[in-house]
């Protein structure tokens, strides 16, 4: 598959947190080709299932969140201009001036209004504007008979290369983990395996984790591997806190995570020569690992991050051959694995 | 006018590095221009006879550069430090994607879950900003830029709502697109068209331009400021979207002429074509140059109102420039 114009196109897809359908939709073409069944669960979650056809065959789910963060329209103003709130964590400080898609029955541009300077006094110049004064502008005279409260909003920008390998634009968290995993279903095509997969593509992560706590529930994995992304190292960032970009997988460990599972994960990377590094997390992950873990009778879990620049903006930037090595790992992994870790 | 505004406004100029904007114009220049001069500083001044002289020499005046970037370091992990060129608000360059010649970049922000809650209150100091050019090593990105470069906002063009239009650069791309549209069709004075370079660090090119051109009238044709936003009271609004061109009686850098204001409102309000004033005293144009020029020129702006002037997302209504066109025209047909 040629993963650089997969993913920009997935990533154009709008799906805020409940409003995934339409990624839905897209991703579940993505997996038909290496499952022997997909659906769509009541919630929206793609669920793909790959059978090995053994008998007492061990399950492994790997999961990757469908949705995105984004906007929602909580007042419809005169002259065409809406009040706003979030959908998931994000930064008031890069919003003034941005382009939005509105996503009502059709379509509709706007941008994020700003305060022309000389209105903004001196005493409040370095002070950010806080959302709930934020306003978006449609542009409309009126716009009260196209757009309802409730209307679901995303960035404009359009996803595109940044410069060689590198991908920049919004909600490559976690479509970019969604890729990585039909990479790597891609190689195990003519791999005999030993353990059932199924793939799940959670809806809601961003807000309560509801698909990843569902879709776990339904499907009681034996193990589970969570793929998402995780920082890379920015100027402006504590670098305790950040990993290298284009420094490959991020591997996890801690608590939320199973010290076998991971382990093996390790040690695979180390054999096939796979570029990783590894995240220690000593509590929540703040990834869907955290509920996967505890639903039905429990999971043993690993994480796999992508390192990502600027998380939840619409300039998320990753480097291609961190998402491949992640796609490499699983691979490697799932190809050997008989169904039992050992340390 | 929109196509060709369009295809302006997509042009790369940043004051300083106007040369993109200028070569266009003056492509265009070449077919209907009596004279054309260039200067030391890069202005761009074509004359045109009109229809009938005038005992008044007349000059048109739109700038050619737009606001931007330059590059002023490199850091050890391969980032681009940088300055602004003219008067861009700090706080709408944060996730922006911008451009140096071919290379994109974006202005980068760490993930909002490594700051806290006191820290989002807060803009970042502008020094503490930083351009993402997907570059991992200083030797990587220096092979891509060189300290000096010039860069600039990268926002497509976009047609939205009832009739606004959106773009970087419409400050002042839109008066370059009047002062070609007037010299095209053969103005009805003889006419001097100004594209200046460097207004927007100062009002540069403008006065060794008024110098060389020694006007007696000036009109300068311009995107102005207009804050009609939800929230903003009526009296602070400067002028508003789909009110009509802008005649400002003065502003920051110019007390325009009493006799060229009134000739104007007349005209307007004689041929129904939708104007306004300035609300407030605010902003200003190379008419703060211009004016001084030699034994002084009688000079007024002409403008277009524009939200989020400065910005990648400049908005003008297609109507209201439609009207300062218009006005323009019709000011040249009476001109004694």
């Amino acid at each position: 598959m040629d993963i650089k114009e997969t993913l920009i196109e997935l990533c154009e897809i709008p799906g805020i947190s409940g409003f995934e359908c339409k990624a839905a939709e897209y991703s579940k073409n993505l997996l038909k080709p290496y499952c022997d069944k997909v659906e769509i669960d009541r919630m929206g979650n793609v669920i793909g299932y790959r059978n090995c056809h053994k008998e007492n065959a061990k399950t492994v789910i790997l999961d990757a969140h469908l949705d995105q963060i984004g906007f929602i329209v909580t007042e419809v103003l005169d002259d065409g201009f809406l009040r706003f709130t979030q959908v998931g964590g994000v930064d008031p400080r890069m919003l003034l001036g941005m382009e939005v898609t509105i996503l009502a029955d059709k379509e509709y541009y706007g941008i994020i209004s700003c305060m022309p300077p000389h209105l903004v006094k001196p005493s409040e110049q370095d002070k950010a504007v806080p959302m709930g004064e934020m306003v978006i502008d449609t542009g409309f005279i009126d716009i009260k008979d196209k757009i309802k409260v409730g209307t679901p909003i995303v960035y404009g920008e359009r996803v595109r290369e940044l410069s060689k390998g590198v991908i920049t634009g919004k909600c490559l968290d976690d479509r970019a983990g969604i890729i990585a995993i039909v990479n790597a279903l891609d190689k195990l095509k003519d791999e005999k395996l030993d353990v059932n997969i199924v793939v799940l593509f959670s809806v809601q992560e961003e807000t309560s984790a509801l698909g990843a706590t569902i879709g776990t529930y339904k499907v009681r994995p034996d193990y589970g591997i969570a793929v998402d992304v995780g920082h890379a190292r920015t100027p402006d960032a504590p670098s305790s806190k950040t990993f290298e970009f284009g420094g490959g997988v991020m591997i996890g460990m801690g608590p939320n995570l199973n010290t076998k599972l991971t382990k093996s994960l390790i040690k695979t990377a180390k054999r096939e020569d796979i570029k990783y590094q590894q995240e220690i997390m000593e509590g929540h992950t703040g990834t869907n690992a955290w509920t996967m873990q505890v639903t039905a009778l429990g999971a043993a879990m690993g994480l796999l991050s992508i390192p990502l620049k600027y998380m939840h903006t619409q300039i998320e930037t990753i480097k291609i051959s961190d998402l491949e090595s992640v796609s490499e790992l699983i691979y490697q992994f799932l190809r050997t694995f008989d169904g039992e870790v050992r340390i | 006018m929109i196509e060709r505004l369009k295809e302006l406004c997509s042009l790369y100029g940043p004051s300083g590095f106007e040369d993109e904007v200028r070569e266009y114009i003056k492509e265009f220049a070449n077919l209907y221009a009596d004279e054309i001069i260039e200067d030391t500083m890069g202005n761009l001044m074509v004359f045109r006879k009109g229809k009938r002289t005038s005992t008044q020499m007349i000059m048109l005046c739109a700038h050619m550069d737009e606001v931007g970037f330059i590059v002023k370091g490199i850091t050890d992990d391969g980032m681009i430090k940088f300055g602004f060129v003219g008067g861009i608000d700090p706080r709408v360059v944060i996730g922006r994607h911008v451009r140096f010649g071919k290379v994109s970049g974006v202005v980068g922000i760490k993930a909002v879950h490594l700051t806290s809650a006191s820290e989002r209150k807060t803009m970042p100091k502008s020094s503490d900003l930083y351009i993402d050019i997907g570059a991992t090593s200083k030797s990587q990105a220096e092979g891509l830029v060189e300290l000096g470069d010039y860069g600039i906002f990268e926002s497509r063009c976009v047609e939205f709502g009832d009739g606004l239009f959106k773009a970087k650069a419409i400050d002042d791309r839109f008066g370059c697109a009047v002062l070609m549209d007037i010299l095209k069709d053969q103005p009805p004075v003889d006419t001097w068209f100004v594209f200046t370079v460097q207004e927007e660090v100062g009002l540069r090119g403008a006065q060794p331009a008024t110098y060389r051109i020694n006007p007696d009238i000036c009109i300068v044709v311009e995107g102005t400021t207009a804050a009609d936003l939800a929230d903003v009271e009526k009296h602070n609004r400067v002028c508003a979207l789909r009110n009509g061109a802008v005649i400002p009686f003065m502003d920051r850098g110019t007390i325009y002429s009493q006799e060229v204001f009134e000739k104007l409102r007349t005209i307007a309000k004689e041929n129904n074509i939708k104007w306004q004033t300035k609300q407030m005293v605010a902003g200003g144009t190379d008419a703060g140059r211009i004016h001084l020029s030699r034994d002084g020129v009688k000079v007024c702006t002409v403008a277009a109102p524009v939200r989020y002037i400065h910005s990648p997302s400049c908005v003008a209504a297609v109507e209201d420039m439609q009207g300062v066109l218009n006005l323009v025209k019709l000011f040249l047909e009476e001109v004694k």
